[in-house]
């Protein structure tokens, strides 16, 4: 990791912290640029936010330093964490080895840190998770308080955590969930409580076959050998078909990106943040600072959010995704009144090669595999470089069903 | 989606798009109108819609007024400011 | 052709509460410093959550019983979205799928006759923080103290048809809010605004014209000229032809007298409105509504009828009382202890009201423990404290809520001296002084009996029964 500051706008920021530095790896602790901090910039991955000091940081990392863990630094994020493959952010991609990673994996592969706090809102934690190998929690809407968040997709922003493995994210997991009186959206303090335990254990799990199209040999072969570990753990693995979760991501891309557009219309050169140079009246001021300082991807998902909530199209697209959104929770209710988890690919590659960076379309469906968890706001895990999604606060029984499959033999 | 919309879009958000950018983004919407066919297949009419995936009712707090951060901390980062207030060009009324 | 003007409101009013809407910023900032009461979220920022202050609600739902409203008990908050320096996020969170109030009915009294005023709805919002463009030619200065300060908005249906009914229609909204002191309602502090969208069309025709809105009144008078002004521009435009009329957003010009197309981007068409997912639906339970349906004061006319047909007040006493909730509660209270309805409404339309005017107080703002002023009342009418006195004991209960009258009396040595050794003494003692007063009441002179008995008192320090003085006084000069 070299020191020097192009590369730490690429990584990490470093704390000058000295505790950070000679704090136990078992201690050290990293966030990505959608957690607020108040010693450290957070920059949300936007050169809107470049440099931008909050005047307070997230309940989470409070939590985590009241355990006595230690902030090693900022992990570099896609803009607004909205770019699933993690290439929007304003200070580059991280590569590694000519080909494109992800800050956050780095740095768990690195030993920099134990774990990862991250914002999931499109699934890249989860797609970071599987292509390194990792374990990625997306816990249960409401178990993790959003207060320091940069906010993107409200209704489905979930505040997440990569580790090496299980039992990393178990431990961060105790921590930081729990109620807080600043999310309006947090649940009460013993329904978080209950996430934490593995109340309930996988015997069961689904899998849809028709939400693995798409995947390459690679993802297909991972889903089998977990199937198999799983199986030979006691744990059946059944086929399913379901119709309307292969359309999640068409109803979170719409519910996303009118959230998004909502969320980052604050952010104008007024108040902080970037202020274009050149301007003359308050219309240039507001337009020349968004446009140069927004990305190419935030700005379609700005007009993408802005139509779908038109009063002409509300009814046909916004309302039909809130709708859509029930359906799936119920096709999910349905499935768990059978098994206890579904099992799903995470991306549709381990790595991926030009064709998808190349077709824009392509990357804009990629989130099919992540979206269902999203939009539902269900716990996901991402283990043995596939997903499983769980009933909401089965957190704890799927992280244990997580180490069972995939760590206790080794793999 | 025609470009005369899509300039409505940009102006009402504040943004102004490049000529290239524009082409892309019609393209796309093409390419979004043909997926949102798929929602279309599911009947709806008799689903609520779900605006909040958790079904937590009534949080609300007391009332009562704390203040957080002075003035000062608050303009700490801003581009213009004057005698405590932030400060844009003159806008006619 | 004779025209008929039809006229709809949309009142915003600040709701008296102490802290703002969604974060616990102070709500007071009328005369504030700029941008003293901010936090975050108020300003923008990001990363802070928005959590429903709860007496909102409760005031919400006072307001809309008030109005004879019916409460939607599941209510929601929505985003609307624009562009403007005074909103530092570019969306302001209102009500826009379930308000909290709907359809409800305002009564008004005019020279017409009366009058039912329809109300479409009440919804409660965040305000937007206020721009001051005259401290540099070319900037605005923005403050966002008034940001997020709650606020109801009371959408009328187009059921007003008159400046007069309108002045009726906003003091009878006035009369109310404050009565269930949900708000000041005082527009030359901003804390209530009007909207007015006027149209007219042929009398007798049931389709709606062409409408204008005009924002931005900041009297009731100024509204009244506004609807006179409209009124024939619109007319003038019907029958002349002097313009087209379009459905467009004006702004009035109260020193000229006219008013003016606004070409900002508040009046741009698309807000796209979606539902808040930050904020979770309030459900308002029984217990809930019943506890606030039980709050509610009694309206202005009820307590009209009561005092006037129960406790035998006269209508203009009446009217005066229930102008006001407090002046109300504290008569009420002081006629428990005294069992004297018109004594006490006495005192408070003279005295209270006196040293109201004198200190600047408005009648809302009255704090006088009713209970106490009771108990002065009777010392007075017992004749153990003179009306003078008395009057200097209300005075020092303003300063000090604690103050107890009997208390204070005695030990300011205000209470009326029964001691007739010492009033003998005393008349014996000026009449003695004085031959030539004596002199000049014997031969018929009223005054001197006046000048004799001043000085008598003033050596009694005022305490002593005026009528108990007189006839002492009296017999000793007479003998």
């Amino acid at each position: 990791m070299s020191a020097k500051k192009d590369q730490i706008y690429m990584k990490l920021y470093i704390s000058e912290n000295p505790a950070a530095k000679s704090a136990d790896i078992s201690r050290r602790i990293a966030a990505d640029d959608m957690i607020l901090t108040s010693s450290l910039p957070t920059t949300a991955g936007s050169r809107m936010l470049k440099g931008y000091m909050s005047l307070f940081g997230a309940e989470v990392l409070t939590r985590l330093d009241n355990a006595g863990f230690t902030l090693a630094g900022k992990a570099n994020v896609g803009e607004f964490a909205v770019d699933l493959l993690g290439e929007t952010s304003y200070f580059g991609a991280v590569e590694t080895d000519g080909k494109l990673s992800n800050a956050a994996a780095e740095l768990l592969k690195a030993g920099e840190v134990s774990a990862v706090i991250t914002l999931d809102v499109n699934g890249y934690p989860r797609r970071a998770a599987a292509q390194n190998g990792l374990i990625s929690l997306k816990p249960t809407y409401g178990t993790v308080s959003r207060f320091g968040v940069i906010p993107a997709a409200c209704s489905g922003d979930t505040v997440s955590i990569m580790a090496n493995d299980t039992a990393a994210v178990s431990e961060i997991f105790a921590v930081i969930a729990g109620h807080d009186d600043k999310d309006g959206t947090s649940h009460p303090e013993a329904v978080c409580e209950t996430a934490k335990t593995a109340a309930v254990p996988i015997k069961r799990i689904a899998l849809p076959v028709n939400l693995t199209e798409g995947t390459n040999e690679d993802v297909k072969g991972k889903l089998a050998a977990f199937t198999a570990s799983a199986e030979a753990a006691g744990i059946e693995v059944v086929k399913v078909e379901s119709d309307i979760i292969a359309v999640s991501n068409i109803a979170w891309n719409i519910l996303m990106s009118a959230e998004v557009c909502n969320n980052v219309s604050r952010y104008d050169g007024v108040k902080y943040g970037y202020r274009a140079e050149n301007f003359s009246g308050i219309d240039e001021l507001y337009t020349n600072s968004r446009t140069e300082a927004f990305g190419e991807l935030i700005k379609s998902v700005i007009i993408f959010g802005s139509e779908t909530l038109s009063a002409d199209k509300y009814n046909k697209q916004y309302d039909k995704a809130l709708r859509i959104r029930r359906l799936i929770v119920e096709a999910f209710a349905e499935l768990f009144s059978e098994y206890d988890a579904v099992l799903l690919p995470a991306c549709s590659a381990l790595s991926y090669g030009e064709e998808i960076r190349a077709d824009k379309y392509a990357v804009y469906t990629e989130n099919r595999f992540t979206a269902p968890a999203s939009i539902t706001g269900l716990p996901a895990v991402v283990c043995g470089s596939v997903q499983l999604i769980g009933r909401a606060f089965s957190d704890g029984s799927l992280l244990a069903a997580a180490a069972k499959i995939t760590e206790s033999e080794g793999k | 989606m025609t470009l005369g919309y899509l300039i409505s879009l940009e102006q009402i958000n504040q943004l102004s798009l490049t000529d290239r950018q524009r082409e892309e983004i019609i393209a796309f919407f093409a390419a979004r109108d043909a997926e949102l066919e798929r929602l279309y297949r599911f009947d709806t009419a008799d689903t609520e819609r779900m605006v909040h995936v958790m079904p937590i009712m009534t949080v609300v707090r007391e009332d009562k007024a704390v203040q957080l951060f002075t003035r000062e901390a608050l303009q700490a980062a801003a581009p213009e400011t004057d005698e405590g207030y932030w400060c844009v060009p003159r806008v006619l009324e | 052709m004779k025209y008929e003007t039809v006229i709809g409101l949309e009142v915003h009013v600040e709701l008296a509460t102490d802290s703002k809407i969604f974060c616990s910023c102070s709500a007071g900032s009328y005369g504030t410093e700029p941008n003293m009461h901010v936090c975050p979220a108020c300003c923008g920022m990001p990363g802070m959550l928005p959590v429903v202050n709860k007496r909102v609600i409760d005031f919400g739902m006072k307001a809309g019983m008030m109005l004879n409203c019916h409460i939607n008990r599941t209510t929601t908050f929505d985003k609307k979205n624009y562009y403007y320096p005074d909103l530092p996020s570019a969306f302001q969170t209102t009500q826009w799928f379930a308000p909290i109030a709907v359809k409800g009915l305002v009564e008004i009294k005019t020279s017409t006759g009366k009058k039912g005023i329809r109300i479409k709805q009440i919804h409660m919002e965040e305000d937007a923080g206020k721009l001051v463009h005259d401290i540099r030619e070319d900037t605005t200065h923005i403050d966002f103290n008034r940001t997020s300060v709650p606020l109801i908005e009371i959408v009328s249906e187009p059921d007003l048809s008159s400046a007069e009914e309108v002045e009726a229609y906003l003091d009878r909204l006035k009369t109310l809010l404050r009565y269930a002191r949900v708000a000041e309602c005082e527009m030359a502090h901003g804390t209530m605004r009007c909207d007015v969208n006027l149209s007219v069309r042929p009398e007798g025709s049931n389709v709606l014209g062409v409408r204008s809105e005009m924002k931005n009144m900041n009297s009731i008078e100024a509204i009244k000229r506004a609807i006179d002004y409209e009124t024939f521009r619109h007319i003038d435009a019907i029958e002349n032809g002097t313009e087209e009329l379009v459905q467009e957003t004006r702004r009035w010009d109260d020193i000229k007298g006219m008013s003016f197309a606004m070409r900002t981007k508040e009046t741009a068409g698309d807000y796209r409105y979606f539902p808040d997912p930050n904020v979770m639906p309030v459900v308002i339970d029984d217990k809930w509504y019943d506890g606030i349906k039980s709050s509610l004061p009694e309206f202005p006319e009820v307590r009209f009828e009561r005092y006037t047909t129960e406790l035998g007040l006269s209508e203009y006493d009446a009217r005066r009382l229930t102008e006001s909730i407090a002046l109300c509660e504290c008569f009420e209270a002081a006629c428990k202890v005294t069992g004297n309805p018109k004594d006490c409404v006495n005192w408070i339309t003279s005295e209270v009201m006196s040293i109201l005017g004198v200190r600047g107080i408005t009648y809302d703002q009255l704090k006088l423990d009713g209970n106490a002023l009771g108990e002065l009342i009777k010392l007075v009418s017992d004749s153990k404290v003179s009306r003078v006195n008395g009057r200097k004991i209300l005075d020092a209960m303003f300063d000090d809520g604690t103050v107890s009258p009997a208390e204070y009396a005695a030990s300011e040595g205000l209470i009326i001296s029964t001691d007739t050794d010492l009033i003998d003494k005393v008349v014996a003692e000026v009449v003695a002084a004085d031959p030539k007063s004596v002199a000049d009441y014997k031969g018929g002179k009223e005054k001197a009996l006046m000048a004799l008995f001043g000085k008598c008192m003033r050596q009694l320090k005022g305490n002593c029964d005026p009528q108990v003085l007189r006839k002492a006084l009296i017999a000793k000069i007479n003998e």
